[in-house]
């Protein structure tokens, strides 16, 4: 893979990031939070987004992304009132970009005019709200503005203007009417980010007549100097009659928590004096750490022999007089159509020689980095700015840590358990260090087991629009709530989580909520609430998805279930057992396959992708009141909780996910069919009877009154009674591949390693059943 | 190079001719002994017990734990069709890689680390199926007959249905 396939798989999973991100704004802004933040949020997301795809040239996306970004820059600024109408067209809008990436990504080609209706609409929108203010409105336009290095004057003379850069000729006439006073002070942390103000500066002639003022009263003496900090800010006054508060924040977006910005609007018509100026510097706060000089490390020699040639008189500013002191600032002027070019005016008496050289290099550093126009480094700045650090790692990695810390785990309990009490009471200290290590293999399991957690945020922000979508189609109102979607869950269980989720919701939208008419008439809200919850329960996480529509109709579902013969004729089952029904294969209620719901294909995939990851589905329903389905999910699938069984003289591990109950032999209750076999009786239902030992053809020794029966749930809520020889107990394995050096085997799930370091196999309960139908049928 | 394609051509006598030696590790069954190739061998561990599989054929024994990876163990006897092993803790467990897949093999004793010349390799004598099936060849070693084991053909077949 070349480096460039490297960032490019980057830009890719940063888009992913950023694109979930955007659906979580506009749920909150549909929600009615219709705060800067948010709107600063997307604008931030599609600029980066449309920022990579520059630099990879990916042309139909910075086009359409482009376009979404005139639009939300100008409902930003106000220019365009943020309807409902304009929401639905950015959420399209989303999915453009979405499938622009995806395509991108791909290395398809999307049909040319592929958004071209919802760009045309951006644009007509643009337009009508602020036709006449393009260049504006567009401030990215200078990304790719050119390097000319500028002088930095000394000497103070205004007229000595050093060369101009071309770029800026082009700039709108400013008015007099819109004075802008920003106040912007750099922290360490944007030139550590490698931002340079000077490419902010340049953003911000672009906007208006500015005028760039240094303020250098922060420069202590150079004894006190400290390398790294920063002592410098700027006054910048910015004159132009179409400037808003909003573009000039935009200037600043990508190094925004990395310096303090005050931006002041300055009575209309008031020139930029000096005096005017003067008042409004405000020393800058000591706790701002300011900082250019760290970009001195990092200058060409070329460019320090340019700061050479500075006509700096390192006596001169000893002698400086104390009158101007006040003042102490450089002044840096930029007229709109010049280049930034900087004059220093005066530098206070304090000052010693050799840090004034140092300030002196201080607005030249600002220049210098300036080879770099794109966004990247901002988005950095930006994402690390939000306070949590992250690295990307691979899955594979992270699963090699969790599986050897799995065999730590064994191997210290292995230890432990060869600890009898002669050796006990012989070596204290040895005894002390593997109760450390239990300690500390148990903390390492924990901690790793976090890596893998991600809370089910990822899952449950795609619900929302689902949510939508579903009140659209079957002209319901609904409304979705979401609680606790910072709970962690294992990755793997959350990547299952998804499907399930789409099912049981779009079952909730379809088959719970009423009409808005009948929920009126049945006195309840017109707006029906499916309400989303994740909770932590002990090893399990618990996943709630709620209704308030009208519950299950339990004579239709048992009507259905006996017509399609999931249900024999004669059996009367519990209001709760009619509920499960959902979940049995082909089963639907729906009197017309809709494109929602009503194949018979869902409910049933919910329960089956939620026992393959270990869990278990619940559904209660109160007629005329609603519906509560609760999926119960193991924390992490790495461990798995068992039941431990002896089966003949080996052990055998059942997941405890799957178990019902368990039963002593002498207290169950079988009874004989005419094949031969046993079935159970367990209140009022006849389940299957397996003989594990039989069918493992292992020979047991137990006398048939001590050995228990272990009651399974299979798929589709069928129950199965595996018969064992005795029951150890409870425990927490690390789930083992037979394939992995041998094939599968019937019967069996795969194995585990227990304390003592004998392999047990994990029972497949599922292919028992079926395996034991197979037979009947054969 | 040759040396991985060795395993292919041990019957080739052409093959076998262009690398001259070749060392086994020799193991016992009864009075009779067999060889694999040494740089197949992994591991040579005491028989400690095993987890039966079930639905499996009697010469899989049973998985054991190999540091954390659960690893199959054939009974060469029984693959022999001379019954299973009665394994005591003086029975040796040979790991070896085949393919991809880690195996053991329990075996009476193992006896020895053999050089031979492939040139003294010969075919299998055609007649029973169980032979030409599971060994390779035959090599003569200070006048003792050794049969070398085909990992491949020994640990296919496990499955009750096959």
């Amino acid at each position: 893979m070349s480096d460039l396939d490297d960032f490019k798989a980057t830009y890719f999973d940063e888009c992913s990031e950023l694109l979930t991100e955007l659906e979580e704004q506009f749920v909150a802004i549909e929600a009615g939070e219709r705060d800067a933040d948010r709107l600063n949020a997307v604008f931030r997301a599609i600029h980066s987004v449309k920022g990579g795809a520059g630099a990879f040239g990916f042309s139909a996306l910075v086009g359409f992304a482009h376009a979404y970004e005139t639009l939300l820059d100008y409902v930003r600024d106000g220019r365009i009132e943020l309807t409902d109408e304009v929401v639905t067209l950015c959420i399209r809008a989303n999915d453009i970009v979405t499938d622009h990436v995806a395509a991108a990504r791909s290395g398809e080609a999307l049909p040319a005019d592929y958004g071209m209706d919802e760009k045309n609409r951006f644009d007509a929108l643009a337009r009508g709200d602020a036709a006449e203010d393009d260049t504006a409105g567009e401030p990215d336009e200078e990304f790719d503005i050119e390097f000319v290095p500028v002088m930095v004057n000394i000497g103070g003379n205004d007229d000595d203007f050093p060369e101009i850069d071309d770029t800026f000729e082009a700039l709108p006439m400013a008015g007099e009417s819109g004075h802008w006073e920003v106040h912007f002070t750099p922290h360490r942390a944007l030139y550590a980010r490698a931002n340079d103000p000077l490419l902010l500066f340049r953003e911000l002639a672009v906007l208006g007549e500015m005028t760039t003022k240094a303020v250098l009263e922060e420069i202590p003496p150079l004894s006190d100097f400290e390398p790294f900090a920063v002592y410098c800010s700027w006054e910048i006054t910015l004159v132009s009659e179409t400037l808003t508060e909003a573009m000039i924040r935009e200037v600043f977006e990508f190094v925004e928590g990395d310096c303090d910005i005050a931006i002041a609007q300055l009575g209309v018509g008031t020139p930029p004096t000096a005096e005017v100026k003067a008042a409004l510097v405000h020393p800058a706060t000591p706790s701002a750490p300011a900082m250019a000089p760290i970009n001195l490390l990092e200058l060409a020699d070329d460019e320090v022999a340019h700061l050479l040639e500075f006509d700096i008189e390192p006596a001169a500013p000893a002698k400086a007089k104390a009158d101007v002191a006040p003042a102490a600032v450089a002044v840096v002027e930029a007229k709109a159509d010049d280049a930034p070019g900087l004059s220093f005016a005066d530098i206070a008496d304090s000052i010693k020689p050799a840090p004034v050289a140092k300030v002196a290099l201080a607005p030249k550093v600002v220049i210098t980095p300036a080879a770099t126009p794109e966004t990247a480094p901002g988005e950095e700045g930006e994402r690390r700015s939000l306070g949590v650090q992250s690295i990307r790692v691979d899955l594979d990695k992270v699963d090699r840590v969790v599986n050897m810390v799995g065999e730590l785990v064994i191997t210290q309990s292995m230890l432990t358990q060869q600890m009898d009490e002669t050796l006990r009471t012989r070596y204290t200290e040895l005894v002390r260090g593997l109760e450390v290590l239990a300690q500390t293999t148990r903390g390492l399991q924990d901690s790793v087991m976090a890596i893998r957690a991600q809370p089910v945020k990822s899952v449950f922000s795609r619900m929302p629009r689902l949510v939508r979508e579903l009140g659209l189609k079957t002209a319901k109102k609904i409304k979705l709530e979401t609680v606790g979607e910072n709970t962690e869950i294992d990755k793997t269980v959350i990547e299952q989580l998804s499907d399930p989720l789409t099912h049981m919701i779009r079952n909730s939208a379809d088959h719970g909520i009423e009409s808005p008419e009948k929920r009126l008439a049945a006195g309840k809200p017109e707006t029906g609430t499916i309400r989303l919850s994740a909770e932590q329960a002990g090893g399990n996480i618990l996943i709630i998805v709620e209704d308030d529509g009208a519950g299950i109709n339990r004579d239709r579902v048992l009507q259905v279930a006996r017509d399609k013969g999931i249900v024999a004729p004669d059996i009367t089952p519990t209001e709760e057992q009619i509920d499960q029904l959902i979940f049995a294969p082909g089963f639907s209620t729906a009197e017309a396959v809709s494109d929602l719901s009503g194949r018979g294909v869902g409910m049933d995939v919910v329960l089956s992708n939620i026992k393959k990851i270990g869990g278990s589905v619940h559904v209660r329903s109160w007629t005329g009141r609603g519906t509560r389905m609760t999926l119960r999910l193991p924390l992490t699938l790495a461990v798995l909780d068992v039941m431990l069984v002896k089966v003949g003289d080996s052990p055998y591990v059942v997941p405890l996910s799957s178990i019902v109950e368990t039963i002593q032999c002498s207290r169950a209750n079988f009874e004989r069919v005419p094949s031969g076999g046993q079935v159970l009786q367990v209140r009022g239902e006849y389940v299957q009877v397996i003989d594990l030992a039989q069918r493992f053809a292992m020979t047991t020794t137990t006398e048939p009154e001590n050995r228990f029966v272990v009651l399974c749930e299979a798929e589709g809520s069928a129950k199965v009674a595996l018969i064992v020889d005795d029951i150890i107990g409870q425990q927490q394995v690390v789930i083992k591949s037979l394939e992995e050096n041998f094939e599968r085997v019937e019967g069996i799930a795969g194995g585990t390693i227990l304390g003592d370091g004998n392999v047990a196999l994990i029972v497949d309960v599922q292919s028992l059943k079926t395996s034991i139908i197979h037979k009947n049928a054969a | 190079m040759e040396a991985l394609g060795l395993r292919d051509d041990l019957n080739d006598k052409s093959a076998a001719a262009a690398q001259n030696s070749l060392q086994l590790i020799a193991f016992s069954i009864g009075e009779q002994t067999y060889g694999v190739e040494i740089t197949t061998v992994r591991e040579i561990r005491a028989w400690n017990g095993a987890t039966p599989l079930p639905n499996t054929r009697e010469f899989v024994r049973g998985v054991i734990n190999l540091r954390g990876t659960i690893v199959p163990i054939f009974d060469l006897r029984a693959r022999f069709g001379d019954g299973q092993t009665t394994p005591t803790k003086n029975h040796v467990v040979v790991v070896m890689s085949v393919g991809d897949k880690w195996v053991g093999i329990l075996v009476d004793a193992v006896s020895d680390i053999l050089t031979v010349s492939r040139d003294d390799i010969h075919n299998v004598p055609e007649g029973n199926s169980i032979d030409t099936e599971l060994l390779n060849g035959i090599v003569t070693h200070d006048s003792r007959m050794v049969g070398l084991i085909d990992l491949h053909a020994v640990v296919s077949g496990a499955r009750m249905d096959n």
